[in-house]
């Protein structure tokens, strides 16, 4: 059989594009703590995918950054909702630091 | 930029502040590096719609684009707009220039142009082992689907030890019956991992005589990205998948390669997906990251 790479095997790879491929460790990329930068949003959205730990690359890092995100949101705003914890990747926040 | 312009009340993501995002000001986006002469040129839009060029130093090009800032969207769906733009860079420019070493979505570069060139000049090393490395290799991904999963009563039936098990159940009081049936299960479930696993051995060994590389991956995509994103072309799921593979391997024994797959796919209910050649993501290396420079934190 012959292999395909038409739009349908393509759909297939992006997950291979988002998580695979060279990565700089050079200082010259925009890196934070020497982890590439990955975007929050993204990671987020594909933490709420439940995904998360399946991108290693993203999960210590976008933790971390993540839960000052939202450190920073509380005392930003009062939250209309003190006694709610903020759960980051299905942790608690407070597990994390 | 565009987080403060946004209203936020009531979104349940984690907000995050302007200035928490590292500002590039100028950096260049990443697609990929090729071997290329001089007077290269490469004309396709990029990401966004902005246009890409090639930076040649020396023999080694850089596909880039011009940018302000990282690429980040919650919307999955402008996400795989991107990461079909980044995929489809890449794949002119390797149409053009021969197996090129693929970037990670979203891998910028700060500094002009001129910095990338730098950056060429100061791995040239590892960028030319690696350029020779995969040269006429690409990445090439197998899944194979038993369609028609066997049934259990089928297994119990060619397995001494759960045809052992099904009889005490038969003969067993209530309580003791559960139990056997629990082990009866457990059984089950380890024949099934077991016909799998050997499944995909033999695969992983019959494709490592003509691929270079052979790597399993976990039985379901790491990400839902794909699912989230296709709901349309959805090819008959029925099926339990048996073993995911991805190898690098020479476009030359590309068909040998196929004609394995063929002899796994005339066994009665499997089916085997096939796809490349795509640019070897996978087997890409790690650049600037063995000590050259000390980054560590």
């Amino acid at each position: 059989m012959k292999p395909r790479n038409d739009e349908d095997a393509l759909v297939d790879l992006l997950d291979v594009v988002l998580r695979d491929g060279a990565i700089l460790r050079a200082d010259v990329i925009v890196s934070v703590a020497d982890v590439p930068l990955v975007g929050i949003k993204l990671s987020a959205a594909i933490a709420g995918m439940e995904t998360m730990t399946e991108y290693g690359l993203f999960e210590k890092w976008d933790v971390d950054r993540r839960a000052r995100a939202v450190e920073r949101r509380r005392y930003g705003r009062a939250s209309e909702d003190g006694t709610e914890s903020i759960t980051v990747n299905g942790r608690e926040r407070d597990e994390l630091e | 930029m565009s987080s403060d312009e946004r209203d936020l009340e009531g979104d349940p993501e984690p907000v995050v502040d302007a200035d928490d995002v590292p500002e590039i000001e100028e950096g260049r986006y990443l697609y990929c590096l090729v071997r290329a002469d001089e007077n290269a040129a490469l004309e396709i839009e990029g990401i966004d719609g902005e246009p890409v060029s090639i930076l040649v130093e020396d023999g080694i090009g850089a596909v880039v684009h011009a940018c302000e800032g990282i690429y980040d969207s919650a919307d999955l769906a402008q996400v795989k707009r991107w990461l079909v733009r980044h995929q489809t860079v890449i794949d002119e420019a390797s149409e053009r220039f021969g197996t090129p070493i693929p970037f990670q979505f979203d891998t910028i570069l700060r500094g002009d142009d001129e910095r990338v060139r730098e950056w060429i000049d100061g791995e040239r090393a590892t960028l030319e082992r690696a350029l020779s490395g995969l040269a006429d290799h690409w990445e090439y991904r197998v899944e194979v689907v038993e369609v028609d999963p066997v049934d259990d009563e089928a297994l119990i039936e060619r397995d001494d030890r759960l045809q052992e098990l099904r009889a005490k159940i038969d003969d067993s009081e209530e309580g003791t019956a559960f139990l056997l049936e629990k082990k009866l299960e457990q059984r089950l479930a380890a024949v099934r991992a077991n016909r799998r696993e050997s499944a995909t051995d033999d695969l992983e060994q019959r494709l490592a005589s003509e691929a270079r590389e052979v790597h399993s991956l976990e039985r379901s995509p790491s990400a839902s990205l794909s699912d989230e994103v296709a709901d349309d072309g959805d090819d008959g799921d029925g099926g339990e998948t048996l073993c995911r593979l991805t190898l690098l391997a020479h476009e030359d024994d590309e068909g040998a390669i196929g004609s394995i797959l063929d002899d796994v796919a005339a066994t009665d209910g499997l089916e085997v997906r096939f796809t490349g050649p795509w640019p070897p993501y996978t087997f890409a290396p790690e650049l600037g990251g063995d000590g050259t420079e000390g980054s560590g934190s």
